[in-house]
């Protein structure tokens, strides 16, 4: 029946099975690859995977750095430092349009043209302006992710009922504390979801650019690999961002549940 | 009631072309809880916003008498925590529950975000006050055992209520309210009709120890047993008058066109059944229907029965 809920165990029991069928369909296709052709590495054997897992976390002897750690602690750290510029700027920019009606007039037709070009294609800019080091990670990142965040700050600001700001006003607030003990209590929640929803687009812009310009790096290990086919180590880095993502998404959404209790609620 | 609270003078407002409110008096006295009917979209809200200072009159003004204030009073430029409001919607902060609701207003206006930031062990020791405060508050109105629902937890009346508590323990000087009880059903409005008139009673109390009333209210409603009821004295705005006798071309805006004591505001005796049916058919007569509109002062005769207050406090 349409939108009829089922129990539990039954849910969780058809997730088990999902999974189940993503194993054993990619072992029976990679059994008849080798089969075929018993030196492919394009469909790795689980032995093969084992394998290039344990090239990714070999300790080189020259550099004392293993792949894997090196690569994350690149990108991680460019990942955060975008979100955190891309969130913080939007957070101002978003509650300074929302709120002030000359804000909104002078910021609203940048962020509506900026939001369309894509930060991809912006990358070349960034090169140019910001070089290659890490700024230009950040930077893209950064102004990647700002103008949907202002924008979604910016909407929920509008959305904020005028009779809780009067009533403010009557209860003793400063416009700052309308601002900063109110607004932002209200807009809050809608900041952390539209916050896990940028965090998918950040990682398209900087797995993209790392690939591009790239000399460490989640993007640039997985292109370079990819194109040696050497994929038994492909696939174990592509499992990382999806559980890198997974991770987010999760910690956000406990964030939200934290910080905001009344949120899932008061929505219904 | 000696000194008055609030007064209103020669309020004229409008939206574009269209005239809202022409030329509105009212003095209210401090203590007075006055109930303001009218049909719908005659201005009240208009009238209230005003009051508030949300929404400015185009001509006229509102000056508000505390305790202390000169004879000229205080003149509303806007938003004010002398001004309680209650409205019909959007009465809570989502995001707070109960008593954070409730305790919200005394962190507001007593303290600051620097003091709150850089005095942090003082504020916590004023917020537990304020918490204390809070719970007092809800008790009174029979809330002792919801201090920690959000909003969206509670039933239409228990918000209501939080939001009568909220504007109360900021002890405004007036207390406004906008159909505070229009989305309730029956038995609750009945409910929270009977808190206001403890409010009164407390009125009367503090009346007989020679003390100032604390509580002065305005209440918006379309409901002119509740309008009787709970208010001493009706005030009914409306669109039908005769402004053609004054020699306006075309309709100015509603106007007070009745203002009476209500039956039992007199005497201290309960609902006087008969008196209170009569009083509602007049104000329905007056107020609601458009054949034979009354002259602008015809039915305005609230101060003319009795001494009007001053604008400053009587020294006792
Ligand atoms: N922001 C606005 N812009 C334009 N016209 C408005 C605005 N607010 C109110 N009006 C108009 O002013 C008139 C008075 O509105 P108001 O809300 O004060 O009426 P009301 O007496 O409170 O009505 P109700 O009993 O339905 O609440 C209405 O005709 C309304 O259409
Ligand atoms: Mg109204």
């Amino acid at each position: 029946m349409i939108r009829h809920p089922i129990p539990r165990p039954a849910a969780l029991a058809l997730a088990v099975a999902s999974i189940l069928v993503l194993i054993i369909s990619y072992t029976v296709l990679s059994e008849r690859q080798h089969r075929l052709n018993p030196g492919d590495t394009t469909l790795p054997t689980w032995s093969q995977l084992r394998e290039g897992v344990g090239v990714a976390v070999h300790k080189n002897q020259r550099t004392g750095e293993r792949w894997l750690v090196e690569d994350a602690k690149a990108s991680l750290g460019r990942l955060f430092l975008g979100l955190l510029w891309g969130v913080a700027g939007a957070l101002i920019l978003g509650l300074l349009m929302g709120c002030f009606s000359p804000a909104e007039a002078f910021l609203q037709p940048p962020f509506s043209l900026l939001a369309q070009i894509p930060p991809t294609a912006v990358l070349a800019v960034f090169f140019v302006l910001a070089g290659t080091g890490d700024n230009m990670y950040v930077a893209m990142i950064a102004f990647g992710v700002m103008p949907t965040l202002a924008m979604t700050v910016h909407m929920a600001v509008k959305e904020f009922p005028e009779e809780l700001q009067f009533k403010a006003y009557t209860l003793g607030a400063s416009h700052a504390e309308v601002i900063l003990a109110i607004i932002f209590h209200q807009i809050l929640p809608r900041l952390l979801d539209a916050f896990r929803l940028a965090i998918g687009p950040a990682m398209v812009y900087l797995i993209a650019a790392e690939m591009v310009v790239g000399d460490v790096g989640f993007g640039y290990r997985i292109r370079l690999q990819s194109k040696l086919l050497n994929m038994s180590v492909v696939y174990p880095y592509l499992a990382c961002l999806a559980a890198f993502g997974f991770a987010m998404d999760g910690a956000l959404r406990q964030a939200q549940r934290r910080f905001c209790p009344w949120y899932q609620g008061s929505r219904g | 009631m000696k000194a008055a609270a609030v007064e209103i003078r020669g309020v004229h407002h409008g939206f574009g072309d269209k005239p809202v409110l022409d030329d509105v008096n009212l003095r209210i006295g401090r203590g007075q809880f006055l109930a303001l009917v009218g049909p719908s979209g005659c201005g009240k809200s208009t009238l209230l916003r005003a009051i508030v200072g949300t929404h400015l009159p185009r001509r006229g003004e509102i000056r508000l008498f505390p305790p202390g204030a000169d004879a000229a009073g205080l003149l509303v430029t806007g938003p004010g925590r002398d001004r309680g409001i209650v409205y019909q919607q959007y009465a809570l902060f989502p995001f707070l529950t109960a008593l954070e609701n409730v305790a919200i207003g005394l962190m507001l206006d007593e303290t600051s975000i620097p003091f709150r930031f850089f005095r942090f062990l003082r504020w916590r020791a004023l917020r537990r006050r304020h918490l204390e405060m809070a719970v007092e508050m809800l008790a009174r109105v029979k809330l002792a055992d919801a201090l920690h629902l959000y909003p969206h937890e509670m039933s239409g009346g228990m918000r209501q209520r939080v939001a009568l508590a909220q504007a109360l323990i900021m002890k405004p000087e007036i207390l406004l309210m906008d159909e505070p009880f229009g989305a309730l059903d029956e038995a609750t409005r009945e409910e929270l009709q009977q808190h206001l008139i403890s409010l009164r009673s407390e009125n009367l109390l503090a009346l007989d120890e020679s003390r100032t009333p604390p509580h002065t209210l305005i209440i918006v409603t379309h409901e002119l047993n509740e309008a009787i009821y709970v208010g001493d004295r009706v005030v009914g705005l409306s669109q039908h008058w005769d402004w053609r006798s004054e020699g306006h071309q075309s309709f100015p805006g509603a106007t007070v066109t009745y203002d009476k004591a209500t039956p039992h505001s007199s005497a201290k005796t309960d609902r006087n059944f008969g008196a209170f049916a009569m009083a509602r058919d007049e104000i329905r007569r007056v107020v609601f229907e458009p054949q034979a509109p009354p002259g602008r002062n015809e039915h305005v005769t609230y101060w003319k029965t009795r001494a009007s207050p001053e604008t400053t406090d009587e020294p006792t």
